[in-house]
């Protein structure tokens, strides 16, 4: 029954918490930049707007699997702190990612495109970080799922301090951050205009939106999963992490998609593979 | 019980045998027709009539042992010298050798009298796995069979130098389902040798079918490599002879293997992973792909190397714990790994079908070797959805060839406003293979669930190597999946390209697709009252976890499946968008995927996948697999080799 | 309840012009009148875009990308001609290849006047834009 309650209330309170931190994103974005900066709710504004504003449909299958793509990343984040099984929502969440990169890629445009290809890259960037960073946090707990990691006497971000730098860096890969937003980007003018999201319109946008924020939200929860003796700690170091991706979003350009997969890789091989080594050989 | 097996066993073989004969061409499709329609039959009473517990029995009637065991040595002869003949005739000694070597083993066993004696009530072994891999050699199989007589009269068309073979082509393939009903029921090790060494043989010729240079040069690597297994099979028949009930399969797998017998499971892993195409032997596979489609489907995806994986399956209780079953564990990850690197530098659609079939394979390898209840289950799981998605993404590939006149991925483009019927096809597969239950989601959610268990360094690897595998399936995947669903506004002629499918491709692709979409809602019945009970009895114990799907589960698993092909159908009403109205910077752009240029001219739009030049080298990372995996097959056959010194 | 008063979204266009008016229009966006204030995005696509801002007058080749551009963005939609060229083809009015003001293909909401148009101008027309949007949003309800 608590998981029933604790699966509505993510569902519900995700988009809220995530569009929240869009806004703040923005302002704090715009204060670096010696401006005031768009109110809070902005995000909520323009995804009002966007429901409200006509959508023009470009081919027949890019609006369900939009849908899909929102449903899906709500739903990893559900299963997550529904107390699924862990590791089964991490293929969850790719098919989540997949289904945007069908979406856009299904135009047939040459912006879209090369938005849904790159997002595949991203995709192939981060995927073995979030299938290792799980595997990971079950072998150091013994547990399987997300309540049972909470409940486990093992100081996570203790035993896995090389999975969560990892974190760190793929993050700013997920959040579609510079240097690392190769498959869309947010600043105005950019060469892709917006990529993966091209040839959307109305409310299409408004769902990769809320899907955004969904994903966020999910990425808060796992950064619990390191602080798991007390959430609010997590969610706090989740604050921070964010702060800094606001920083070097805003004081990097945008790198090429083979550093993207390059970095990243090494990142996940060395830092999370050489904590999952060390976690099985003294795991004896 | 016992005549039904030998029915699946001698009938395809008698049609095979007329079929070689029959020169018309309305009078083959008739026959094999009607075969086909007898075999499934045939197929399911026996699958009804499986007494829900593994059944041992002989051939009906009094059959003196004599007289079999000469027949096995007759069979091995004739097989033997056919190779010799063939080898000889284009000078490729190397099998003609490895065939010879074959016979003097069975002949020196039989005339010395070392052979002991096969328990007659024991010659054929049908339980729940036996049961599986006849369901798909007799379902699967006869689809393609009809498929191939859509496909090849337009093959006849792109190749008319392979005019007036048909009759041997449609010959062979009855004779290899014959051979393949035989591999998977026999107990007795010398009778499963005839057939694996026969199924090897109908391989060569199949993939020699349009006796070209390049094709026959495959034809013999192909030949070449799994003789070279067969010859490990033999040499185990060799170490095993002397061992009371050593012949007997379910005896020597019965449990971890001791001291004795643990080379002979060696070799007998060696034959296994050659006909599975695990590297190093993977090159074969790729070569084979030059056959033409219904032989890849047929022989490459869904049957012939599932031989392989049943009988590393078979061993994975024996090699359980041991040296033999790590390094097996570890020869099939690191195949699915660097095939999956390969895959996605691949363009060719055929040679990414390929790989993913070999990567696929490499997982129930890799669950083999590790022999826990719980990778059996995966293992099994995964044979049967990749044996049904797989044949029909072959068959789908096979009919776009014929009519695009190419298997470059990239001239896939727009597939969906192209062609509906084959794309809903097409995802129907994709999605069944990739999307849905045992390619992408459950299969590897077990086996890395499985994986956390294994200790030391090992399990860290194994983690390492599906956590990278598994986000590069999703990359060529994805990509296949970004053509088959892309849509573009097309001229009026490239709507009609479909009208030309012949009946018989549509009835055994729709076929196929129905039976994905059945395995994915009866995944639960399947795993309750045939894969657990299976994995349970192999391994004396219970898997520990995912015993009962939940219908919740199977439910989103289904639905899984089945969104993309619905997603497409449905798409194809819908009316309410404009494929032209894509932003091209305010270009124009009109239908044929055309926009404005400088000056007034009007361009075409090209859009091309990623391949990961400059980051990925495919060749360098097969032939790194292949080194490597070479490298760790060299010590499990030296175990073998130093036992028998 | 409507929110197109505080998410509305530019596509800037420049025709035939000087690009005074277009440096002007950017200065919009500096933290000086930062017009990020009022919600107000720059997007490079007419498909994310509830604002045309165009700048410049209209000629022969550009004529078929303005027309695009203006037919791709979704309903509702309105056209602020920003400057004395996008007003009335200024002094490139009676060039060979000019068409005149953005008027002549385009139904125009708003003119905002200047050579270059100053950015509080170009601010309020922006906000009259707003207005001009609502009413058709209303109209269309």
């Amino acid at each position: 029954m608590n998981d029933v309650l604790v699966t509505a209330l993510f569902l519900l309170l995700a988009p809220l918490a995530g569009g929240v931190l869009a806004g703040a994103d923005r302002v704090v974005t715009a204060r670096m930049q010696g401006r005031v900066g768009p109110p809070l709710g902005q995000p909520f504004y323009d995804v009002g707007k966007l429901l409200q504003k006509d959508a023009r449909q470009v081919n027949p299958v890019a609006e369900p699997l939009l849908l899909g793509h929102l449903a899906f990343m709500a739903l990893s984040g559900a299963l997550v702190v529904g107390g699924a099984d862990l590791l089964f929502t991490v293929f969850v969440f790719a098919l989540a990612a997949l289904c945007l990169v069908l979406a856009a890629g299904s135009v047939s445009s040459p912006f879209s495109h090369a938005g849904a290809e790159r997002e595949l890259i991203v995709l192939l960037a981060t995927e073995p970080f979030f299938i290792l960073m799980l595997a990971a946090v079950c072998k150091a707990t013994g547990a399987s799922t997300y309540g049972g990691v909470l409940a486990s006497p093992v100081a996570v971000a203790a035993a896995l301090p090389g999975v969560l730098l990892a974190f760190l860096f793929v993050a700013t890969i997920k959040l579609r951050k510079s240097p690392f937003d190769v498959s869309a980007s947010h600043h105005p003018h950019q060469e892709l205009v917006n990529g993966l999201t091209s040839d959307l319109s109305g409310r299409l946008i408004a769902w990769v939106h809320l899907a955004h924020w969904y994903e966020t939200a999910l990425l808060a929860v796992f950064v619990t999963l390191f602080f798991n003796w007390s959430v609010p700690l997590g969610l706090a170091a989740f604050l921070a992490a964010y702060a800094l991706e606001v920083l070097v979003d805003n004081s990097t350009s945008r790198a090429k998609w083979q550093l993207v997969l390059r970095s990243s890789w090494a990142v996940t091989l060395v830092f999370t593979g050489g904590n999952l080594l060390a976690l099985f050989l003294l795991a004896r | 019980m016992s005549d039904l097996v030998v029915l699946l066993i001698a009938f395809p073989l008698a049609v095979g045998a007329l079929l070689l004969v029959v020169r018309d061409a309305a009078a083959r499709n008739a026959v094999v027709v009607a075969a086909c329609a007898v075999v499934a039959v045939a197929t399911v009473a026996a699958a009804l009539s499986f007494p829900n517990a593994p059944a041992f029995f002989g051939l009906p009637g009094a059959v003196p042992l004599g007289a079999l065991d000469s027949a096995i040595l007759t069979a091995e002869a004739g097989l033997a010298l056919f190779v010799v003949v063939v080898g000889l005739r284009h000078r490729r000694p190397l099998g003609p050798a490895m065939a010879l070597a074959q016979l003097g083993i069975a002949a020196w066993l039989e005339l010395t009298g070392r052979l002991n004696e096969p328990d007659p009530g024991r010659l054929f072994w049908f339980d729940r796995l036996t049961l599986v891999l006849v369901l798909i050699v007799g379902l699967v199989g006869p689809a393609i069979c009809v498929h191939a007589l859509g496909y090849m009269r337009d093959y006849q068309r792109s190749y008319p130098r392979t005019r007036g073979r048909r009759t041997s082509f449609f010959g062979l393939l009855f004779i290899f389902l014959g051979a393949m009903f035989g591999l998977v029921t026999s107990n007795d090790l010398p009778l499963l040798h005839v057939f694996w060494e026969a199924t090897t043989l109908c391989s060569f010729l199949l993939i020699g079918y349009t006796r070209t240079e390049e094709t026959i040069g495959y034809a013999f690597r192909a030949l070449e490599m799994n003789l070279l297994g067969g010859l490990g099979f033999s040499v185990a028949i060799l170490l095993l002879a002397g061992q009371p009930g050593g012949l007997d399969l379910a005896r020597l797998t019965s449990g971890p293997a001791g001291s004795a017998v643990l080379p002979a499971v060696a070799l007998l892993a060696l034959a296994g992973l050659a006909k599975s195409a695990q590297m190093p032997f993977s090159s074969w596979l790729l070569g084979a792909m030059h056959a033409p489609s219904p032989t890849s489907a047929l022989l490459h995806s869904s049957t012939m190397v599932k031989a392989g994986v049943f009988l590393l399956l078979r061993l994975a209780p024996a090699m359980a714990g041991s040296a033999v079953g790590s390094l097996v564990a570890f020869v099939g990850l690191l195949t699915f790994l660097a095939v999956s690197f390969a895959a996605v530098t691949e363009r060719n659609t055929k040679t990414v079908l390929a790989y993913s079939t070999i990567a696929s394979l490499g997982l129930v390898t890799g669950c083999a070797g590790v022999g826990v209840p719980e990778t059996v289950w995966v293992g099994v799981l995964i044979v049967i959805f990749h044996a049904v998605a797989k044949s029909l993404l072959f068959l789908v590939v096979g009919t776009l060839e014929n009519r695009l006149y190419t298997k470059d991925m990239e001239q896939f483009d727009g597939l969906l406003s192209r062609m509906r019927r084959l794309s809903v096809l097409a995802l129907t597969g994709i999605a069944g293979m990739f999307i849905a239950p045992f390619g992408l989601v459950i299969a590897k959610w077990a086996a890395i669930k499985a994986f956390l268990d294994v200790p030391g360094w090992q399990g860290a690897a194994f983690l390492l190597v599906m956590a990278f595998g598994s986000s590069l399936t999703i990359f060529y995947w994805g990509k296949l999946l970004l053509k088959v669903l892309s849509t573009r506004a097309v001229a009026a002629e490239e709507r009609t390209l479909e009208a030309r499918v012949s009946r018989f491709e549509w009835a055994a692709e729709t076929a196929l697709a129905a039976a994905v979409v059945a395995v994915a809602a009866g995944v639960g019945l399947i795993s309750e009252h045939v894969v657990t009970p299976y994995a349970s009895a192999a391994f004396h114990a219970p898997p520990r976890t995912m015993l009962a799907i939940p219908p919740l589960t199977i439910g989103l698993l289904l639905l899984a499946v089945l969104a993309l092909p619905v997603l497409a159908l449905w798409a194809s009403r819908r009316t309410d968008y404009d494929l032209t109205d894509f932003y091209a910077s305010g270009r124009t752009a009109s239908a044929g995927h055309r926009i404005g240029g400088a000056l007034g001219t009007t361009r075409q739009v090209t859009l091309r996948n990623y391949y990961l030049e400059g980051i990925v080298d495919g060749r360098l990372v097969f032939r790194a697999g292949t080194l490597v995996c070479g490298l760790l097959l060299a010590v499990l056959v030296g175990q073998g080799l130093v036992s028998l010194a | 309840m409507s929110f197109f008063a505080r998410s509305p979204w530019i596509l800037h266009y420049d025709g035939s012009s000087c690009n005074g008016c277009d440096i002007e229009v950017l200065a919009c966006l500096t933290p000086l009148y930062d017009v990020e204030r009022f919600g107000v995005i720059n997007t490079g696509n007419p498909k994310h875009a509830d604002i045309l801002l165009v700048t410049g007058s209209v000629n022969e080749r550009n004529v078929e990308i303005l027309g695009n551009l203006y037919r791709q963005m979704p309903d509702p939609k309105v056209v602020v001609a920003v400057g004395a060229c996008a007003c009335s083809g200024g002094i490139f009015a009676r060039a060979y290849n000019v068409q005149g003001g953005i008027d002549q293909v385009l139904p125009v909401d708003v003119y905002v006047p200047g050579c270059a148009a100053r950015p509080e101008s170009i601010i309020d027309g922006v906000v009259q834009a707003i207005a001009v949007l609502e009413r058709k949003r209303e109209a269309a309800a």
